[in-house]
């Protein structure tokens, strides 16, 4: 491994020549400059005009009557808004289940396709068609398939119950559209975080499992001691894609159910969408998405730490 | 048992993809075999079969039979009058073919200046000594968590103002507004990042040691090693920007550079409805991204493997 | 780490493709638009612009034949008509007001006019409409177009509303044919809902048009039984809340016998589709005058239009659609009136209600019509129009509100929900909206 010697000889000149190099600096926000305006230009601007916006009464379209400051009149009603407890309620119960429920999914379904048998390609493939499908083509879809008294699945259910199954009326009941709802998701969504995790299976060494073999470990030790913690961080990656999915369900909100029946199904993000576009409170919708952001935000300081660490190995 | 994990002997080469690992023991095997084969065409059908059902329904002309059958099995097998007439309604009705080119002209820019733009700044922030790059990381990570729907209104009311180079006064209804805004994305430059601070840094070290200029390591050396990532990112890419609904709705009118999917809302929206009109438009959507992903799956999949998301 | 090894022999072939693809990118994105656009012809023709709702087939092409027809034979005016799917017209017209994009003509359904005519986005077209020109137009038509004493639209057709019924169906079940001086009273009509769900190939005898839920459909639609039990959407005589009318014992007693309606199986909630009485599975059809093409052409003369039932306070029925007017930011507004004066002329009115159905706006165009004859199919919607049973909803700026919060109110009653709850949720709905915006003052 002579690169490797190399790499810790020469790591100390590494160092003085960057600290002390002007050019590198101004290289280095040239780099980054293309990036940066546009991510001000398009996403911190209008962030902090939404912020800006919702301490005021702005309508989407503005009218006789003026717009004016009103403080944090919009955030002091957010506190006492049922609808809204409600869509936190919702994602949150999203997230809770659909993420381990998808990442447990994903994994065993790539175990199962970590085989060399004939014809696991095309399975694989099949496994994963769904995630190439639109989203809002999906919901079209399932929206049919979940139809009461002329849907395929409530069809199924009564067909191999005798009778004793539903039929159930899916969306439009208050316990099941979101369930329903999160069914459709994970098998839309577990394609992709499969074929991830089948990546990482295969980057796992096989010197590892024969080395076990030889110690004499049985199928479930090899997979407990060495599959799962080698697919540390895979299962992070995975969840981290999956709770930010889970955050900002909107398209199946919107095509299938719009919310109902009765805000069982209303996610914070379909929430400000409809208050800002049909409803008009542009101003109480922006209330909204700070504090959503802030509440996200704050689940997410443990990837910020995870970074960090990253930094520090790096250094 | 002792923990096994670190100990690789060294006379072992250290990768050998590990692809045999059987999820059901040897013994019995042909049993097992067939066990194996059964749950994985069970769950082939949970997969396909909304797929299956959308293509077949979308072959029934009569929308009579078309209802009658989702009811029954039937709606799984080609039965009854089958045609493409719902086909060519779908297309006689609508500007198909302008729709699927706007949405791929809208996608290629985004992908390509994206993966562009995001690779840069990663690897400025990855390798370059850079004043307040700690700061600028842990923006990017907390930009992450923005959902788009929150900055939409804002974000409309600024393009409206912006002029172009066509003289236009606005950038409402045209190709710029909705592909510009989603170039810089700060999900790709995590993942660039994540792959970037992983490369060895002695390849890079040996190319300053030869005089190569940083941009031409970056262009020449870095760009070609990170095959894998720029595939992943442009494929996550491309998948999230070809669903987009909510903003092309906003800023187009008309059909000229309306996308497919706000054209498939107002194709649903219409009367009179017919199921089989909907399955042929959604069936094509499909057919054509499932053809796209077939052609290009090995690919794809190989990068995944070396994407470094894995560890 | 050894995947960074092997890569790096393939350098040359990358080195070739990436700058390239790069190159090619900043080349489309960049001359990409200019290719595209289409320039606005800045020649001779004036441009009007005009947004419309794409709803029905049969009014997108009359539409279009209207226009097609106004440039052939109006060379210095060019009309550029851009259609917007109806779902979401409202969403888009909101975007463009916001982005100060709106064109120069615009249909709006019915009273969501008010909000534009109070928030300052119309403009008055009593200059240009002449009193004899307002003669021949229905009553009903200048009371919708009319905001704060300004005449601000013009509608070419007002709407009907009523029962579509399967002839054969009722024959079976020994119905009795309704008429307008004599419409079905509530318990007879729950009396005949329930004789009808016993008649062979009947699989729910009323249909809604419950698909696709909620919407201006169940406004529109479903208002008109309230009103029929006495109850209201809003306290009319100060528009200011709803409090007692729509959450009052008047409304709940006509929503809860709506719920009623599909607990008890007379009605599908939700159908997959809205083909229950064109594919005879419902005998009776509650619908508007657009349904008529596709029920006739299902049903033939199997088919009789019938008129709203009695349930309690008289029978009542919708009234109110589609209409046009021109915005303040249009630069060319006399030009715009051209255009909207050709669409609003008798022969263009009679092409349009000819294709969709609808009650022609002017009383010239009723007289020639052939649906709407004394004799005609459709004559039964006019006279609901002509003898005042006809509603308009509500005529205020808070119209938009009250249409969602009503039509939500719907959704859920129709999924169990209780009654009351739900319209006071309404009601509180409304209400807040008339606070936020100080009662939708008119100044002056």
């Amino acid at each position: 491994m002579t690169l490797q010697l190399r790499a810790r000889t020469n790591t100390k000149a590494t160092l003085k020549r960057s600290r002390g190099n002007r050019k590198e600096q101004y290289l280095s926000w040239a780099f980054a400059l293309p990036a940066l305006t546009l991510l001000l230009i398009f996403l911190i601007i209008p962030f902090v005009l939404a912020i800006s916006f919702s301490l005021t009464n702005q309508r989407l379209a503005p009218g006789p009557l003026p717009t004016s400051f009103v403080g944090l009149l919009n955030y002091t009603r957010l506190l006492a808004d049922d609808t809204l407890r409600r869509a936190l309620l919702n994602n949150s119960f999203f997230g809770i289940v659909v993420v381990p429920v998808e990442t447990g999914l994903a994994l065993f379904l790539a175990l199962l396709l970590n085989q060399k048998i004939r014809g696991i390609a095309v399975f694989r493939t099949i496994y994963f068609s769904p995630v190439v499908t639109p989203l809002a083509v999906i919901a079209v879809v399932w929206s049919f398939l979940y139809n009461p008294s002329q849907g395929l699945i409530n069809a199924f259910l009564q067909t191999i119950s005798f009778g004793h199954l539903g039929p159930y009326t899916w969306l439009n009941d208050a316990t099941l559209a979101l369930p329903a709802i999160m069914f459709l998701s994970i098998w839309q969504g577990v394609g992709l975080y499969m074929i991830i995790y089948l990546a990482g299976l295969q980057n796992i060494p096989e010197s590892l499992y024969e080395a076990a073999r030889v110690d004499g470990a049985g199928r479930w030790q090899q997979l407990w001691h060495i599959t799962l913690p080698q697919l540390r961080n895979t299962t992070f990656f995975v969840m981290i894609a999956t709770t930010v999915q889970a955050f900002k369900l909107y398209t199946q909100v919107e095509v299938m159910t719009q919310g109902g029946p009765n805000n069982a199904t209303t996610t914070v993000v379909w929430y400000m969408v409809n208050q800002s576009i049909r409803h008009l409170h542009v101003g109480y919708a922006s209330a909204v998405a700070v504090v959503f952001f802030l509440i996200v935000l704050i689940r997410v300081i443990p990837i910020l730490r995870y970074v960090v660490k990253a930094e520090k190995r790096e250094v | 048992m002792a923990l096994i994990t670190r100990k690789v002997r060294a006379s072992v080469p250290a990768h050998k993809k590990a692809t045999h690992t059987p999820l059901l023991p040897s013994s019995r095997k042909y049993v097992r075999l067939a066990l194996n084969y059964l749950l994985m065409s069970l769950l082939a059908i949970f997969f396909l079969f909304p797929i299956v059902f959308m293509i077949i329904s979308s072959l029934k002309s009569n929308e009579n039979q078309l209802l009658q059958d989702v009811t029954t099995v039937r709606a799984l097998f080609p039965y009854g009058d089958l045609s493409l007439q719902n086909y060519d309604d779908a297309f006689e009705r609508f500007p198909f073919g302008l729709y699927l080119f706007n949405s791929l002209v809208i996608v290629a820019c985004i992908v390509t200046l994206g993966l562009l733009v995001n690779s840069l700044i990663a690897y400025a922030l990855a390798r370059m000594p850079f004043p307040g790059r700690k700061l600028i990381l842990i923006l990017i990570v907390v930009l992450v968590v923005i959902p788009f729907e929150s900055v939409a209104v804002p974000l409309l009311l600024l393009v409206n103002q912006f002029p172009w180079f066509n003289g236009a006064t606005t950038w409402i209804n045209s190709y710029q507004v909705q592909i510009i805004p989603f170039i810089a994305d700060a999900f790709s430059i995590f993942l660039f990042y994540q792959f970037f601070i992983d490369i060895p840094k002695d390849i890079e070290e040996a190319a300053f040691v030869d005089g190569a200029s940083r941009l031409r390591i970056y262009w020449q050396l870095v760009v070609p090693l990170s095959r894998p990532v720029f595939i992943t990112v442009a494929i996550w890419q491309f998948l999230t920007h070809i669903g987009d609904f909510l903003w092309p709705l906003m800023v187009t009118r008309g059909d000229t550079y309306r996308p497919l999917m706000v054209g498939m809302r107002i194709f649903f929206a219409q009367a009179p409805l017919h199921w089989g009109d909907i399955m042929a438009f959604a069936s094509m959507i499909t057919i054509f991204m499932l053809i796209v992903f077939l052609l290009f799956q090995r690919w794809f999949l190989r990068s995944v493997a070396s994407a470094g998301i894995t560890g | 780490m050894s995947r960074f090894y092997r890569t790096v022999s393939n350098k040359r072939q990358r080195e070739r493709i990436l700058p390239l693809l790069f190159v090619l990118s900043i080349i489309v994105s960049a001359c990409g638009p200019t290719w595209f656009t289409t320039t606005s012809s800045t020649s001779r023709p004036i441009t009007v612009e005009l947004f419309f709702h794409s709803g029905q087939g049969a009014e997108r092409a009359a539409l279009n034949a209207t226009l097609q027809a106004f440039n052939d034979s109006h060379p210095n005016i060019r009309v550029e008509a851009v259609q917007l799917p109806e779902g979401s017209y409202i969403d888009q017209v909101n975007v463009a007001a916001m982005s100060h994009s709106l064109p120069c003509l615009l249909d709006f359904d019915g009273p969501t006019l008010y909000n534009y005519a109070w928030s300052g986005y119309l403009i008055p077209l009593d200059k240009y409409v002449s009193s004899q020109m307002r003669a021949d137009f229905l009553p009903s038509i200048l009371q919708q177009g009319t905001y704060n004493h300004h005449l601000y639209s013009l509608g070419q057709y007002d709407s009907g509303l009523g029962f579509y019924a399967n002839k054969q169906y009722l024959r079976e079940a020994r119905v009795r044919i309704p008429t307008i001086n004599s419409p079905w009273m509530l318990s007879e009509f729950n009396d005949i809902l329930a004789r009808l769900k016993h008649v062979a190939g009947v699989q729910y005898p009323l249909d809604l048009n419950m698909y696709p839920p909620g919407g201006e459909w169940f406004t529109y639609g479903f208002s008109p039984f309230v009103e029929s039990f006495g109850g209201d959407l809003i306290n009319r005589s100060t528009y200011q809340s709803a409090m007692g009318v729509l959450n009052g014992p008047n409304a709940v007693a006509a929503l809860t016998w709506f719920q009623n309606l599909f607990k008890q199986g007379y009605s599908n909630p939700w159908p997959a589709s809205d083909t229950g009485f064109t594919f005879g599975h419902a005998a009776l059809n509650w619908g508007g005058h657009w349904l008529y093409a596709g029920n006739y052409q299902a049903l033939g003369d199997n088919l009789l239009v019938l008129p709203a039932p009695n349930l309690g306070k008289g029978a009542k029925t919708g009234m109110g659609s589609w209409n046009w007017g021109i915005t303040s930011s249009c630069k060319t507004p006399d030009e715009a009136w051209q255009v909207l004066n050709f669409i609003m002329s008798p022969s263009e009115i009679a092409r349009m209600t000819n294709a969709n159905g609808a009650v022609p706006a002017r009383k010239s165009v009723i007289a020639r019509s052939q649906l709407y004859a004394p004799n005609g199919p459709l004559h039964v919607f006019a006279l609901q129009l002509l003898g005042g049973m006809a509603e308009p909803r509500p005529i205020t700026p808070a119209y938009p509100t009250i249409t969602s919060a009503f039509s939500e109110a719907v959704v859920n009653i129709v999924a169990g929900f209780n009654v009351k709850k739900e319209l006071d949720k309404a009601v509180q709905k409304i209400d807040q909206d008339l606070q936020d915006n100080q009662g939708y003052p008119t100044g002056q």
